[in-house]
């Protein structure tokens, strides 16, 4: 699916952004990626082209490294980032109960994006509060001592908030003659 | 030491005046330090803090109210000290809402302490007890940890006021050659794993040819289940900052990175004030303090790969590559970063070296075991009471740290073993519990200090599935490059997920022993050589669970999903209850005609909800290995356990 | 300019540069060593592939000899029963993931594992571990040549010569762990990315996984080597 002409444009300028604040040399390759990451939510094919050329890197240099690290994205991710901590400690007090509560909630696998795109499911290596796992961290905030029942809390109280989004849209446009 | 240069001093001594004066007013006032590291906000610091400020604003109360960082216990989070004038200054934990708001209205507006929430009180007095009155207090001892969670890490002048800096000062009134020489004698070793003497490592970079030379900071603290660097980080990050300038100044080295791992938003943060803050005060960037030394500090932000806590594979990721390890020699010491000369060093090890050098290497040769000197600094995690951070002087036994700072393992279970080092680590035993611990007799044992991570287990955990655990997290973060780590640990994987799932062979744990032999020494970086311990350590001290799984098909922990299967003992169950059947996620428990609960075995998906849901009178949820297919309750010669649920 | 220095490989006495790559002093003796990812011309040496471990008298562990320099008075044994376990290990676990039918390859009996096998005495199949491969779609997109990543060992000499000899830089690495992979960017066909077809990575993989396919129709027509 190639981008709109719209979302090219995005594209472009945040790129172009990203390189004038991080310059062209080839060691701010990823703090570069990173950027682009940052402002689009993840790493378009146009994105490492551009970034490929700006550098005079082979684009599959770029491509390399975007699929080398974990943090970097490939499609773009659900409103809502679900990262289920799978280190060591919350592992053993049943992290992976945790994991697959969201995988049947969500019906999808980790890793993958809901195709309403509200929510991903990601695993994450230890976010270092092992000492309150099992541990979710959810959007950006960390929920300690999580249970299955914990995760359907977590989706209803995102479900009713879209709901009332929902709702509040509707009324918006009601309004409107 | 020669060369005393007064102006640093004065330029020193200015600022920890100025820092002074502005503390010292806050001791006129009720103070309120409330810890809002990441362990706290996941507890619900955030909150407590907005009831606090709440409260404090309804009652226009002249208070300080600060956040902190970590005090290292973690388990009672969220957690604030709070010092006023006439009471012993005191710690309390588990805090929400509601108590904040009692401790402003009874303890700040009126006079009364809320001793039945207190935890614990920080200085000697006549009405509550302090850390030394309690074993944790007899066995820490805190160095780099002191001043966690008692300092406002986004405010340099509470770092300063405490001497903070006073260290970097010194040095830069000495000889480089002096610094180093403190440092060897000082026997202090590298804790980011492997213990290398950190004055060596510096020598060999002061003295190698090449300029510019670069030290760089390794925070990128992988390890899953260890969280000591993000503590230090966010807690004290001056005492990094100082440590990091003192070892540049050593070596001759103008330019520094600080290797954070993405997944610490917070450290970063406040790594990035902190940075702002002694940049302004003239103690890093040019001239710092008057002396003529130029430092550059900048973080470098990780993206989410292990291997990149691997010092090759570090420098290959700041050069703006996929984070892949060389082969050594070269050493980064002569040629690392943009193969110039490089000293790589941990956060904890450069936390160390301020208190090196302003209390003699002498005072940090007495902490410790003569071959390991010092503290070393856990993250205890798992089943154990009280998680989080430890400092303990090298030479602690397991079982003091385990049950006297950690107090015992939870809801009264058994003891199993216990995780040190996390993948690169073992599994040691109850046998191994006197061990004390230093980094060689750690290795002799086949575990490893690694990142300080420390994980608990207890009966119910299962060693075959922690080894496939950890096989799977190496193999996922393998890089990838070289044979015996890509495909060994892939094979080691699959054999050992095998065996969980009951489909394991009698000569899988000889195959298994053999590979990781092969494994250790035929790969080219410490990830794949260390990757096999924990399969041996498991196999070495718990043979017989592998055996169980293969032989009999059974999971002796009652763990392992293929091999277990869920029953409700009608002897036990109430009848009328249902609790289970609300708390299944699958709709597997149904109400047979005589009213008692039964499990669909085709339909349960052994999260386990029901056995924690069933109340703690019946304890009528089971687990059986080898799994049964009806209800064959009371059946012998399987394993049973029972519902434990004390605190539902 | 470097000094000549005399060392002893399997108890002959050879004279080499001081710093040479002691891989490359065996090889140019007659003395072989199985290897797969050193260059002779590169300018780094990778030590991937993990195969050319040797003895080294005063050394506890075997090393890899790609990554080993030669000094006066060495003594080498390429043979011991440490260096041919961990080559058995090594080997096999190519073989795990490597796509085994040699009589149908293009490359059969120029492949340098056949080699390996043949001169080590090593089987051509799996004895203890299990299969990994997956099955993979083989690249026919160029003209005259194909991809399949299934037989690739991953030694990294193809990229060796797009990035560096002919310069052109359409193949790299892509991913990490066992999902380590050669392929173009976003991993698509090799006639949709900037290759130019000149053959240079087909010249030097040491097995099957890029191919003429002229070989492939004339599979035991064996060309000579270049
Ligand atoms: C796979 C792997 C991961 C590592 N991860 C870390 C890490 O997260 N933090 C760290 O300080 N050292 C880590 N190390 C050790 C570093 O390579 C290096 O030895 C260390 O940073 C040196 O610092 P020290 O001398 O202060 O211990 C790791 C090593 C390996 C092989
Ligand atoms: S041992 Fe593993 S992580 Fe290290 S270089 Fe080899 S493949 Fe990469
Ligand atoms: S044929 Fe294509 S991929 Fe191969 S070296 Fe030439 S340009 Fe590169
Ligand atoms: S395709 Fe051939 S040359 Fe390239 S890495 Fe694979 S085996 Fe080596
Ligand atoms: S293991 Fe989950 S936070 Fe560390
Ligand atoms: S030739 Fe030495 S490791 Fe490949």
């Amino acid at each position: 699916m190639d981008p709109s002409a719209d979302e090219q444009e995005l594209i472009r300028a945040a790129v172009g952004t990203v390189l004038q604040d991080l310059g062209i040399e080839r060691a701010s390759l990823i703090p570069i990626l990173q950027g682009v990451q940052n402002r689009l939510g993840y790493l378009p094919s146009l994105a490492m082209r551009q970034v490929a050329e700006a550098l005079q890197l082979p684009e599959v240099e770029v491509f390399g490294v975007g699929t080398f690290y974990n943090q970097f994205r490939l499609n773009p991710p659900g409103k809502h980032q679900i990262k289920v901590c799978m280190g060591t400690a919350c592992h053993m007090m049943g992290g992976h109960i945790i994991l697959e509560s969201f995988e049947r909630r969500l019906s999808i696998l980790e890793g993958e994006t809901t195709p309403d795109r509200e929510y991903s499911l990601e695993r994450v290596a230890c976010v270092g509060c092992c000492a309150l796992a099992p541990v979710v961290v959810v959007d950006d905030n960390v929920e300690a001592r999580v249970s299955p029942i914990r995760v359907d809390g977590i989706l209803l109280t995102f479900d009713i908030e879209r709901q009332q989004e929902e709702r509040q849209e509707k009324r918006e446009e009601g309004r409107e003659p | 030491m020669n060369s005393v240069s007064p102006a640093i001093e004065q330029a020193y001594q200015l600022l920890r005046a100025e820092a002074q004066q502005k503390t010292e007013i806050l001791k006129e006032k009720p103070v309120i330090l409330l810890g809002t590291a990441t362990c706290g906000r996941a507890a619900g610091a955030m909150s407590v803090l907005a009831a606090f400020q709440d409260e404090i604003a309804k009652h226009q109360l002249d208070v300080v109210l600060r956040e902190t960082g970590c005090m290292g216990h973690c388990y009672a989070e969220p957690l604030a000290a709070i010092f006023k004038k006439g009471f012993p200054p005191l710690y309390y934990g588990s805090l929400d809402e509601g108590k904040a708001r009692r401790l402003v209205n009874d303890y700040l507006v009126n006079d009364d302490p809320c001793y039945e929430f207190a935890m614990v009180a920080l200085e000697p007095n006549d009405f509550f007890p302090t850390f030394d009155d309690y074993p944790r207090g007899i066995y820490e001892k805190r160095i780099i940890l002191a001043d966690c969670g008692l300092i406002d890490p986004e405010d340099i002048d509470h770092y300063l006021a405490r001497d903070g800096y006073s260290a970097l000062a010194k040095a830069l009134t000495s000889d480089p050659a002096w610094l180093i020489e403190e440092i060897k004698t000082s026997k202090l070793r590298g804790r980011g794993g492997a213990g290398f003497p950190t004055g060596i490592k510096w020598e060999a970079c002061k003295n190698a040819h090449g300029a510019p030379k670069y030290v760089i900071c390794n925070a990128d603290e992988g390890d899953p289940g260890a969280f000591v660097d993000r503590a230090l980080l966010e807690s004290n990050p001056h005492q990094l900052l100082e440590g990091l300038a003192i070892a540049a100044y050593a070596v001759g080295a103008k330019q520094c990175y600080i290797y954070v791992r993405s997944e610490y938003p917070l450290a970063i943060k406040r790594l990035k004030t902190a940075l702002e803050q002694s940049t302004a005060r003239g103690l890093l960037g040019q001239n710092v303090l008057d002396s003529g030394f130029n430092l550059e500090i900048r973080l470098f932000q990780g993206s989410g790969a292990f291997v990149c806590g691997e010092e090759t594979a570090l420098i290959t990721s700041i050069e703006g590559h996929a984070g892949i390890p060389n082969h050594r020699p070269p050493y980064p010491a002569t040629a690392g970063l943009h193969g110039k000369p490089t000293v790589i060093n941990n956060v904890k090890t450069l936390s160390y070296i301020p208190h090196i050098i302003r209390n003699g290497a002498s005072w940090f040769t007495s902490i410790g075991t003569p071959n390991s000197p010092g503290t070393a600094v856990f993250a205890l995690a798992g089943k154990v009471v009280s998680t989080g951070l430890a400092e303990v002087p090298m030479g602690t036994s397991l079982r003091h740290l385990i049950y006297d700072v950690g107090n015992g393992i939870k809801d009264d279970k058994k003891f199993k073993a216990v995780q040190i080092g996390g993948p690169s680590g073992g599994c040691l035993p109850e046998s191994s519990l006197d061990l004390t611990i230093d980094f060689d007799s750690l290795q002799q044992a086949g575990a490893m200090m690694g990142s300080g991570g420390m994980v608990v287990l207890d009966e119910d955990d299962c060693m075959v599935e922690i080894a496939r655990f950890f096989l799977d997290f190496t193999q996922k973060e393998s890089c990838g490059k070289c044979t015996f780590c890509r495909l060994g640990t892939k094979q080691m994987l699959d054999i050992l997920t095998g065996i969980t799932e009951g489909r394991g062979r009698e000569q899988d744990i000889d195959l298994l022993w053999d590979l990781a032999e092969d494994i250790k020494l035929g790969s080219l970086c410490g990830l794949g050589k260390t990757s096999p311990n924990p399969v041996l350590t498991t196999i070495r001290y718990f043979r017989p669970e592998y055996e169980a799984h293969i032989r009999e098909g059974r999971c002796p922990a009652l763990m392992c999903k293929s091999l277990i299967s869920y029953h409700i003992e009608p002897d036990l169950c109430s009848k009328l209850c249902n609790v289970c059947i609300g708390s299944c996620p699958v709709e597997a428990i149904y109400t047979r005609p005589d009213m008692l609960k039964g499990i669909y075995p085709d339909k349960c998906v052994k999260c386990n909800s029901c056995m924690v849901a069933c109340p703690p009178q019946y304890k009528a949820v089971v687990k059986l290995s080898p799994p049964a297919p009806e209800s064959p309750v009371g059946e012998r010669g399987s394993e049973v356990e029972q519902a434990n649920n004390p605190d539902h | 300019m470097s000094k000549l220095i005399t060392l002893i490989i399997d108890d002959k006495q050879v004279e080499a540069k001081e710093g040479e790559r002691l891989l490359w002093v065996a090889l140019d003796n007659g003395i072989y060593i199985p290897h797969l990812c050193d260059l002779r011309m590169a300018r780094r040496t990778v030590a991937s592939c993990r195969l050319c471990f040797v003895e080294i008298e005063g050394l506890p562990n075997p090393v890899t000899s790609c990554t080993q320099t030669v000094s006066e008075g060495m003594v080498v044994r390429t043979r011991s029963p440490r260096v041919d376990r961990l080559l058995r290990t090594g080997f096999e676990l190519l073989l795990s993931n490597h796509r085994l039918h040699c009589a149908k390859c293009a490359k059969n009996k120029r492949c340098e594992l056949q080699k390996i096998a043949k001169e080590r005495g090593l089987k051509l199949k799996l004895t203890r571990l299990r299969q990994l491969v997956k099955e993979a779609q083989i690249d026919e997109s160029p003209g005259v040549f194909c991809y399949d990543s299934s037989k690739c060992v991953l030694c990294g000499r193809c990229i060796w010569a797009d990035q560096e000899q002919v310069k052109v830089g359409a193949i790299g690495f892509i991913r990490r762990g066992i999902g380590r992979k050669v392929a173009t960017f976003e991993d698509g066909l090799l006639a949709d990315s900037i290759c130019t077809q000149c053959e240079a990575c087909v010249k030097i993989c040491p097995v099957g996984a890029f191919y003429l396919k002229e070989d492939e129709r004339k599979p035991y027509k064996i060309k000579k080597e270049c």
